[in-house]
């Protein structure tokens, strides 16, 4: 009875220890073909992975160099903005176009960020200020941005008269006045023949004398003579070729 | 004799089922990583078709120097016609 009890217990010790093994073995023959799916399947990705890198290598340079070149663009930019407008009105111009963007300033420019810009974009549009600047060198932002709006939009050509000079305007004040004109004028028109052109006598005072007509003004720039045709007598002699080179002119750009 | 039932009591109710739960964790995780790996395989042959157009980068900056020393050039000029403030 006890030979028997002890075969049992070791039949069933031996039957515990040979179903781990079979559990162990199955489980892990079973992780070991998944580990396998993985390694390739990572050598799969280590290729695309591969790839990228190489592709993605030349990035860093070539987007520096871009940035760089830009930053340059945008320093010139800047600097000659506020070279040709002043730091007040490039600031007034920036946030015209960009409403806002003056807060942030120029980059090179520290003591813009605390400038209040003045509002030009508020009453002139981008090429009234763009001929103002170029041609005339307007004031426009004297009085901004702490006065009064400087064009009323009603009145805008009133408006923008008084921000230049009063030698600019030429006033109709010291002009003469325009001519009268029908049967009571002092001047009297007389009938032109064809192909004639008959000029205006004063009717009532005739014994004025009559002021020479000034010749227009384009009568009296000097005009490059024009070339006299050769006479019939000579004989023709082929004109003479160019001597000056055929090469395009070249601007300097540069202030001498 | 007890002690030896008791042994393999234990080694049947207690040690094969502990083995069998981890050893089935075990095969849960290395089941699901293929399926990832999988996915990332996909992901980086997708990156690497996106980085095709790097290259163009190259055109890219040669295009931003040409425009930035066009731009000089403009400069240049505004500075010689305009008068400064």
């Amino acid at each position: 009875m006890a030979l028997f009890a002890v075969a049992a217990a070791g039949v069933v010790t031996i039957l515990a220890v040979v179903l781990i093994v079979l559990v162990l073995v199955v489980y892990l023959v079973s992780i070991i073909l998944h580990l396998r799916k993985i390694t390739a399947g990572l050598a799969e990705v280590m290729g695309g992975v591969g790839e990228i890198v190489q592709k993605s290598a030349p990035v860093n340079g070539v987007v520096k160099t871009i940035n760089e070149q830009l930053d340059t663009g945008v320093d010139l930019l800047e600097g000659l903005l506020v070279k040709k407008a002043g730091i007040d009105d490039a600031l007034g111009l920036i946030d015209g176009i960009y409403p806002g963007s003056a807060a942030s300033g120029f980059r090179k420019f520290p003591e813009s960020r605390t400038t209040k810009p003045p509002r030009i974009a508020e009453v002139y549009t981008r090429g009234t200020l763009t001929l103002a600047r170029l041609g005339r060198e307007a004031p426009i932002a004297a009085a901004s941005p702490s006065g009064p709006a400087l064009r009323n939009a009603e009145y805008g050509s009133a408006a923008a008269a008084k921000l230049y000079p009063e030698a600019r305007q030429a006033r109709p004040s010291s002009h003469p006045r325009s001519p009268v004109v029908g049967t009571a004028s002092p001047i009297q028109y007389g009938p032109s023949p064809p192909d004639t052109i008959s000029w205006g006598r004063a009717a009532p005072e005739p014994a004025e004398p009559e002021a020479p007509a000034p010749e227009p003004p384009a009568a009296a720039e000097p005009e490059a003579p024009a070339p006299e045709p050769p006479a019939a007598s000579e004989p023709q002699v082929p004109a003479p070729e160019p001597t000056a080179p055929a090469e395009p002119t070249t601007i300097s750009w540069k202030r001498g | 004799m007890i002690l030896w039932w008791l042994g393999d009591a234990i080694l049947l109710l207690v040690v094969l089922p502990i083995v069998i739960y981890l050893l089935a964790g075990v095969q849960r995780a290395a089941k699901s990583i293929p399926e990832k790996v999988e996915g990332i395989s996909k992901v980086a042959a997708a990156g690497s078709r996106d980085l095709n157009a790097v290259p163009l980068l190259l055109t890219t900056q040669d295009q931003v120097i040409k425009t930035v020393a066009g731009v000089a050039n403009y400069g240049g000029s505004l500075d010689v016609i305009l008068d400064d403030v």
